[in-house]
């Protein structure tokens, strides 16, 4: 098998891979002398080491085929410093990869990369092998790219122990196809698709993203942004009720205001609900209301009060009616728990009624009012939020350094 | 620093004790069918107001400012909600004991006196007021800042130390 003993010289044209700096021999010396470490780079190095001396005796197997081995092996001892120098400068997982396509495509190839075992004799028939390592570049290229250096620790750490084995052994079976990784779990390396393995790594990157991006502040800003939610519903609704409840009222009041007692008939069983009803809307409005101009900072709000901005004149005016509405509760109550004059035991004296409805009607009337000028008042500046602002966003500068914060706490 | 999820259920509950609380506030004129039902509403609202305040101060604990020891710092950012909390819970108990002593013979009977009817409004009134500044409070609380050292903290300690 010396047919292609002729390509050998042709690993001349390339002077730095057949001439590298020579480094101390003691480095060289280090993996060989070490076969297993515990540091991962370490076993790079023994890996590519352990390898070259196999890729020596892969070469060399099917070439010399029939021929004994000792041959070789007196050859090699000489060549591996040289070869594991060389190969420091390259990644690793190149090696390995092209390790397996090169004992399919031939054994000249691997010795004209390596750049060993070159006789001055075999130059002229190396140019095929060469166009071949061309081609094999992407592949290699590609798997270097998704997880290179587990891959390549792993293969390493199952051929270092039959290092010295491996001269003497045919090449065929020892490096596996690179499709599996081995992942560590519970102690125990467990095979896993490297593809498979990708994507779950890009998942957990992506979740965790998602995790640091939802904080206790974007809680905050949903809940206030929820509130306000409700609270442009409340605003809408008690305007509604209130015009509904106003119209409802003077309906059955009759003309010019005489049908007392029908009034007080047909409302009574209406009367306390109402009430309930206008104190949850208006309690919600005026939160909702307060919270748009950040009440709490008096100073913003008196100012914005001053300068008659639709939303603070819509908060007094909610507040306004609030008090209103609640100092009507006994009369409520009075109409809630109406019984004709006639009754024993009555609230309703006879001609009290238009001296104490009178006062209840107009009250409504301006509640109504109020409530209805708030929510015109709210819809010219429906998006306005002072406290989302102020609250939220004030004190910027202080934000890089909470970042960092965040990024070294996490 | 403050969990996410942990704000998040503390967060609900406060909201789930304030609404409540307006529950109450709104419709317990209408649930007075016996006297019992008001008191059992009243009693329930006091303690959660009571939690309330204690979930408020709890937070308050958990936060890097107080563990520094800046509790006037707190104290000066919060002192609205802090009053006005107590404040309410006083006039709380104050007009349901009134309430309850009047109706509990009966429960139908009109009670309302002036005073009662000031009362009446003052305590709805600091209720608006409170559910407003403890909803503020509990959602500020939720700002990372409170939680760790920052330009801000030291910028708003020098302030307060003025």
């Amino acid at each position: 098998m010396r047919a292609d003993s002729g390509l050998r010289p042709e690993a001349h044209p390339r002077p730095p891979r057949a001439l590298p700096p020579v480094p101390s021999a003691n480095q060289d010396d280090i993996p060989l002398s070490r076969p297993k470490k515990k540091k991962p780079k370490t076993k790079t190095t023994l890996g590519s080491a352990s390898l070259e001396g196999f890729v020596q005796a892969s070469v060399h197997g099917p070439s010399e085929g029939s021929e004994p081995p000792s041959k070789e092996s007196t050859e090699h001892p000489e060549e591996a410093p040289v070869q594991r120098r060389q190969k420091k400068t390259r990644l690793p997982l190149e090696l390995e990869t092209s390790l397996t396509q090169k004992k399919t495509s031939g054994s000249s190839l691997l010795r004209n990369e390596n750049g060993i075992d070159v006789e001055p004799a075999e130059e002229a028939v190396i140019q095929k092998p060469r166009r071949k390592t061309k081609k094999t570049q992407p592949a290699e290229l590609q798997y270097t790219n998704e997880l290179g250096v587990e891959d390549e620790d792993i293969i390493t750490d199952e051929q270092s122990g039959p290092e010295q084995q491996s001269i003497f052994t045919a090449p065929t079976g020892i490096s596996q196809p690179v499709g599996k990784v081995f992942v560590e779990k519970t102690r125990r390396f467990q095979a896993a698709d490297r593809s498979e393995l990708i994507k779950t790594t890009e998942n957990i990157e992506v979740s965790m993203d998602m995790k640091l991006s939802w904080t206790t502040r974007d809680v905050a800003l949903s809940v206030n942004r929820a509130f306000r939610m409700i609270g442009l519903f409340s605003h809408g609704f008690l305007a509604g009720c209130a015009v509904w409840n106003i119209v409802f009222i003077y309906v059955l009041a009759g003309d010019q205001l005489s049908d007392f007692s029908n009034l007080l008939q047909q409302y009574k069983s209406l009367a306390y609900p109402f009430q309930s009803l206008l104190y949850l809307l208006l309690a919600l409005s005026t939160i909702s209301t307060f919270d748009r101009i950040d009440f709490a900072k008096t100073s913003v709000a008196i100012r914005n009060f001053l300068a008659l901005d639709p939303t603070a004149l819509a908060s007094f005016l909610y507040f306004t009616a609030l008090v209103l509405s609640l100092s009507q509760q006994m009369t409520s109550d009075r109409i809630h728990l109406y019984t004709p004059s006639s009754v024993n035991g009555s609230l309703w004296a006879a001609g009290v009624e238009e001296q104490i409805l009178q006062p209840w009607i107009v009250v409504n009337l301006v509640v109504a009012l109020l409530v209805g000028l708030s929510w015109l008042f709210l819809s010219y500046r429906p998006g306005m939020d002072l406290s989302e602002e102020l609250m939220f966003c004030s004190d910027v500068e202080g934000y890089p350094d909470q970042a960092k914060g965040l990024k070294v706490s996490s | 620093m403050l969990q996410t999820s942990n704000y998040s259920l503390v967060l609900s509950l406060q909201f789930l004790l304030l609404s409540y609380d307006l529950f109450v506030n709104s419709f317990s004129e209408l649930l007075r069918m016996a006297p019992v039902i008001q008191l059992v509403l009243f009693i329930i609202q006091d303690i959660a107001i009571l939690f309330n305040i204690i979930i408020i101060f709890l937070m308050f604990f958990n936060t890097f400012v107080f563990q520094a020891g800046l509790v006037n710092l707190l104290f000066h950012k919060f002192k609205g909600t802090i009053i006005l909390t107590a404040v309410y819970f006083a006039l709380s108990i104050s007009l349901h004991v009134w309430v309850m002593n009047l109706r509990w013979k009966n429960s139908n009977r009109f009670v309302w006196t002036d005073g009662l009817q000031t009362l009446f409004v003052f305590q709805r009134l600091a209720a608006v007021l409170y559910c407003y500044f403890y909803k503020r409070t509990a959602v500020r609380l939720g700002d990372p800042r409170f939680y760790q050292d920052s330009l801000w903290l030291r910028k708003e300690f020098t302030q307060v130390q003025r």
